[in-house]
């Protein structure tokens, strides 16, 4: 990364704690739970991951209930006509490639970060479309900002044009979590399907013991 | 032989639309829109385009009947994040090709008028700055199908 990027970087992450510290710091919301694992691919700086609630068509969804499976976690928005289905597409594909045995220990979770449109109706249909084991999930946007914020991910509501649906420019990461719920690896946007693959049974095959 | 397949595909192509050759210099391969889940009302249409020519082409406008609005769109990834936007041509240079492809150039579908089912053929007209227009017939596909298989 050159020296000129660093800095854009920094100043994003900066105005981007601003911004959320300005609208959505609440401070009874509990600090992050999630440690990094030893020996994870995470490089310093990134984010902290961590447990949190939101809400899915089934109801409540708490990254704690997954103790014990891998959690890929994807932050996006339906409307997203490209880099979501590209990604959630590539996920499922992943997750065809299991076992059933190993399928049962993994569980996909597809976050909007445009709960505005993103209903759990919307939701509901959305997320098993690219594979029954990926669940749509949101929340208020206080809680989705609060959720992203631990992993990361930036977005940000672009103004539409003319009577254009609005897009959302955002991350296209997908976090691996591991059995003890501690974010273990980010894919880059563009994983091929072979290494999404890898990564999960890496992780199974930890059997969420520290390494 | 070299040109043979790219013709008989822009043929086929063009037969499907029920349009004559526009430019045979200009050739569309293996294009396909991408299924969405119900309920969805936005696509991209990804395709290769292919110049034969000796003079530069730039891919101007894209039009369909199966959408209100038709765009060119491109991604950029900027430190991860992917940025959605309209860009005013598409370029395919001389003797080269340009791929539309998933997280890059597209053809972008806002409101499509209709719902998509899987194996549609969606119209689009493609028109270049020459004036030069393909018509295509664009199947649709689960993003599954377009993508390459992983290794078991
Ligand atoms: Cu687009």
């Amino acid at each position: 990364m050159s020296r000129q990027r660093y800095w854009i970087a920094a100043g994003i992450c900066l105005s981007m704690l601003l911004v959320w510290l300005a609208f959505f710091w609440e401070p009874d919301i509990g600090t992050p739970t999630g440690h990094p694992g030893p020996g994870t691919l995470r490089p310093a700086g990134q984010p902290m991951g961590g447990d949190f609630t939101l809400d899915s068509p089934d109801g409540k969804l708490a990254l704690q209930d997954y103790r014990g499976k891998v959690v890929l976690l994807y932050f996006g928005y339906t409307f997203c006509p490209d880099v979501c289905p590209t990604s959630l597409s590539a996920l499922g594909q992943a997750f065809t490639a299991l076992t059933p045995e190993e399928l049962a220990q993994v569980q996909g979770v597809f976050v909007s970060v445009d709960p505005e449109r993103d209903t759990q109706e919307v939701l509901s249909v959305y997320a098993p479309f690219f594979h029954p084991r990926i669940v749509g999930a949101t929340g208020t946007p206080a809680r989705v900002a609060e959720v992203a914020r631990r992993y990361g991910v930036s977005y940000m509501k672009q103004k539409p044009v003319d009577d254009r649906p609005y897009t959302v420019d955002h991350s296209s990461f997908t976090y691996l979590i591991d059995r003890e719920g501690r974010l273990a690896a980010l894919l880059p946007h563009g994983a091929p399907v072979a290494d999404i693959v890898l990564q999960i049974r890496r992780l199974l095959g930890d059997k969420g013991k520290p390494s | 032989m070299k040109f043979a397949k790219p013709l008989i595909i822009t043929l086929v192509l063009s037969a499907i639309a029920g349009s004559a050759l526009a430019d045979s210099v200009l050739s569309v391969h293996a294009p396909y829109v991408r299924l969405m889940p119900p309920g969805i009302k936005t696509t991209g249409s990804f395709m290769l385009i292919k110049n034969d020519g000796d003079d530069d082409r730039r891919l101007v406008r894209a039009d369909s009947p199966a959408a209100r609005i038709v765009e060119l769109h491109t991604h950029l990834n900027e430190n991860g994040v992917m940025k959605m936007r309209a860009v005013p041509h598409i370029e395919v240079k001389s003797h080269s090709q340009t791929e539309l492809k998933p997280g890059s150039f597209h053809v972008m579908l806002i409101d499509l008028t209709a719902p998509l089912n899987e194996g549609d053929k969606v119209p689009i007209t493609l028109e270049f700055d020459d004036g030069s227009t393909i018509e295509l017939a664009a199947p649709v596909k689960k993003p599954h199908a377009a993508m390459p298989m992983p290794h078991r």
